[in-house]
Parts: structure tokens; sequence; C-alpha cells
């Protein structure tokens, strides 16, 4: 494999990884009011592709988060129990959105990586023009 | 006489360093959220070219040698500079490996221009500009 397609795979490896942590990012905003939902974690992998060479990303397990739910008090709520409280999410929406931002910014870089190894070897095919 | 153009074995040179650099820094801005990975890199073209052949860095002189030198039997040792670590023992900093990025882009594109005028030079003097 040369180098340029081995850096556009491993390129595209991390564009997929972020766009899967994203989509929990955003499962877990949309389910931040959801009582007892507790949010979603990926943790992200550095993994050896088939030529031993270059470390792709991989998205590992999904966790869920073990912290405790938010206690809300509101009576008439039908999930409440004797003290007026039911258990919410345990989902934190700054952190939520700031690991949206992260990964955002992750996707643009990789996306700029990806399209400039595209650009060399465009260039590089561009020679054999006359 | 025509057999061996020093400027078309240093052009080439540059662009395979250039993509190396390259395969490197993506892999580096790949991994930049994972944790425990340390940024890697190879030594600027410059460094490997007045090193010379006995330099300390390593050639690999037969296809089959570990880590398969490609390019003109030019194999670049890959080090992983001590830098800052975050909190979950990743080293890369994303705006490190951009600044690396455009400055192979333009490494590249200088290996290119260069091979192409060469090239068209040859060509004038083949009479078949």
């Amino acid at each position: 494999m040369s180098e340029f397609s081995k850096s556009l795979a491993v390129s595209s490896s991390a564009l997929a990884a972020q766009a899967t942590r994203l989509r929990h990012v955003s499962e877990n905003i949309s389910h931040a009011d959801t009582p007892g939902y507790r949010r979603k974690t990926v943790s992200f992998e550095a993994v050896r592709d088939v030529s031993g060479t270059t470390e792709q990303v991989s998205v590992g397990r999904v966790q869920l988060d073990k912290s405790d739910l938010t206690r809300m008090y509101d009576p008439s709520h039908p999930l409440a129990d004797e003290t007026g409280h039911y258990d919410g999410s345990n989902v934190d929406l700054m952190i939520e959105i700031a690991d949206a931002r992260e990964s955002q910014r992750s996707y643009e870089a990789n996306l700029k990586m990806f399209d400039q190894a595209r650009q060399m070897s465009a260039s590089l095919l561009e020679l054999l023009r006359k | 006489m025509f057999t061996n153009l020093n400027v078309f074995q240093t052009a080439h040179a540059l662009a395979v360093h250039a993509g190396q650099r390259q395969a490197i820094v993506a892999q580096n801005m790949a991994n930049a959220d994972t944790p425990g990975f340390k940024a890697r890199d190879i030594a600027p073209f410059g460094e490997i070219m007045s090193v010379g052949d006995t330099g300390s860095g390593m050639r690999a002189s037969r296809a089959h040698h570990l880590n398969g030198a490609t390019g003109g039997g030019l194999m670049w040792e890959t080090t992983t500079p001590n830098a800052a670590t975050d909190p979950n023992g990743n080293s890369v900093s994303v705006e490190k490996e951009m600044l690396k990025g455009v400055e192979i882009k333009r490494q590249h594109d200088m290996a290119l221009a260069v091979y192409k005028s060469s090239l068209n030079i040859l060509r004038a003097s083949l009479g078949r500009a």
C-alpha cells in the first residue's frame, strides 16, 4: 500500500470514528430529559491494520456512564415516589456540547488531512499528463 | 549520461519523504483523541540529506528489510518527540500537526515542480518541447 492510500485510510477511519462519537453525543442530548437514561460514552482505540504499519482509529465498546442519576422534584410526575422525587437522566448538557465541539474540531482536521493527501496524489498523477 | 541524474534523484527523495511524513501526520491527527497515543515524526529532509549515507537514521538497502522500505531504498526512522501530554496520556497537538501538514504540502509541491521542470529541460534538449 502506498503512503497516500495509507494516509487516506487512516484519515477516513478517524472520520468514521468521530462521526460515531458525534452520533452518541446527539443521542445523549436528545435523551437529556428521558427519566432513567444514562449517558453513553465511547472510547477510541488505536488499531493496527493488516499491513501492521499504520495505526487506524476504531471505536471501542459503548459504555454507560455509571454516575448517579439526577433526582428531580416533581410530585405531580407519574414516576414520582412518596417523597415527590423521580430519577432523571445523568446527561450534563455542558459536557455533551463540549464533547460535540471537540469532535467537530477533530473531524475538520482529519478532513483537511484527507483532502491534502488527495491533492498530493492528484498532483503526482498530473506529472503523467504531458 | 542521462541514466543517473542527481536532480531527479533528489526530487524523488523529497517527494517520498513528503509522502511518508504525510502518512505519519495523518496517523497523528487521526489519533488526536485516542488515550495514550504518542505523536510521531520523522526528521526533516534537510537533516537527512546533510547527514548522508553514514547517518544515524535507518536506511533499508534491501526490499525485504524490516518495516519495508519504499522509495528508492530510503527509509526514515520514526521518532517520538517528548511533548506535553494531555491528562489521558495523548501527546498530539492538532495545531502542530496542521502546521506540519502545510509544510509537507509545500515540500511535495516543490519536489514535483522541480521534477517537472527538469523533465521539460530534458524534453527541450531532445527538441520536443
